[in-house]
């Protein structure tokens, strides 16, 4: 565990240093799954910190640059994702927020999650506030999940087509031998040849 | 069978252990009683000792090299000692048996901790009878550098089975 910890950090203090156009989310090229794997590397653009009204949210102010934005839900690729899992995300997330800032978002949880804004704002640190360690630990168990859960299916499948191909052979010699059988049956019905009977022949001179 | 059909494909044998190849020779691999078919579960305790290996083929003048690797260790979603060598014999002779070559690592038991692991035999035929040197320990072997060290080229026949540890609840919540 604490392997993966350390894994986590570093790649996203090198993720950080690189460019990203690649894992910008305004790249139209950016997919869900760019931004379910790297949770760390998305810089807010300028349009969410302007549009961020909801600067209760954040720990702190981010200051230019922050050094990360992480949001659970926000970004282009994460809408359907809202809509999937409604339940799930909307008590996780309230959960994170301080509690002064719960009040003025229950009455519309579905557009703060929407809003470009993130509902938490992190700097990236090396001693990590409570908040972030859980939302770290969160996504990565979501990704481990996703992992196990495609093996198992994989693991399932491959036995299933394993199976099939050993019924198919099996069918394929059980006729056979059949055939063979039969073939043979055959063979012994009839009367015997000439040749195999005994027979008196000549062969010493006495 | 199509390539993505391909047990040893959808497993994933093909891909995180070896590369595309096509099968060439028989190799049946057999624990007690049971025959070894792509994606069984056995468990640590039927797979203790060495199974026994027979190998197709025609020319006794020709030989193999039977690797068996866990590609899964320690752990499936952490396999950072991919992959881990469990047994290594050299110059077999076609039609025969691993009994009848040269073990350069002997037979390691199973014995996963974590998760639900691969077992993977593969067969190859050298050029010739070689002198293999072992490696010095068991983790991190690469069958794939391993074959290109030895000029033995892509596999001629390869199985696998599954195996997690004793009391295992294969992955279901109890």
């Amino acid at each position: 565990m604490e392997e993966v910890w350390k894994e986590i950090n570093l790649a996203s203090l090198h993720d950080n240093s690189s460019s990203r156009e690649g894992l910008n989310p305004h790249n139209p090229h950016f997919i869900l799954q760019d931004f379910l794997a790297r949770p760390f590397s998305k810089d807010p653009p300028a349009n969410r910190v302007s549009a961020n009204g909801d600067t209760t949210f954040l720990v702190s102010p981010p200051p230019p640059p922050p050094a990360t934005l992480l949001s659970l839900n926000s970004g282009p690729g994460f809408d359907f994702l809202d809509n999937s899992y409604p339940l799930r995300s909307k008590p996780r997330l309230q959960m994170q927020n301080n509690p002064i800032s719960d009040l003025p978002n229950m009455n519309c949880p579905f557009e703060a999650l929407a809003s470009p804004s993130g509902l938490a704002c992190f700097d990236k640190k090396r001693f990590q506030d409570p908040d972030n360690n859980s939302g770290d630990r969160r996504h990565k168990r979501m990704i481990k999940n996703r992992e196990s859960a495609a093996r198992s299916r994989a693991r399932k499948q491959a036995y299933t087509n394993e199976l099939e191909l050993e019924v198919a052979h099996l069918m394929e010699e059980n006729a056979r031998l059949k055939r063979q059988q039969e073939q043979l049956r055959v063979a012994a019905a009839t009367p015997l040849s000439g040749k195999r009977t005994l027979q008196r022949t000549s062969t010493a001179p006495f | 069978m199509p390539r993505d059909r391909d047990p040893l494909v959808v497993g994933r044998v093909i891909g995180d252990v070896l590369d595309p190849f096509t099968r060439s020779i028989s190799l049946r691999v057999t624990y007690a009683t049971r025959d070894v078919s792509n994606g069984v579960e056995l468990k640590p305790s039927q797979v203790v000792n060495q199974p026994r290996v027979d190998i197709g083929g025609d020319d006794l003048r020709t030989f193999y090299t039977l690797v068996m690797v866990d590609p899964d260790a320690p752990s499936p979603s952490d396999p950072n000692l991919r992959e881990y060598l469990h047994w290594l014999v050299t110059d077999i002779p076609a039609t025969t048996g691993a009994s009848f070559g040269q073990e350069v690592v002997c037979y390691e038991s199973p014995r996963p901790t974590v998760g639900i692991h691969r077992f993977v035999f593969v067969l190859f035929r050298q050029l010739g009878r070689q002198t293999v040197y072992a490696p010095g320990w068991r983790q991190n072997f690469n069958t794939r550098d391993f074959a290109e060290l030895y000029n033995l080229g892509l596999p001629v026949a390869a199985v696998y089975f599954n195996c997690q540890r004793e009391s295992g609840s294969g992955g279901r919540r109890t």
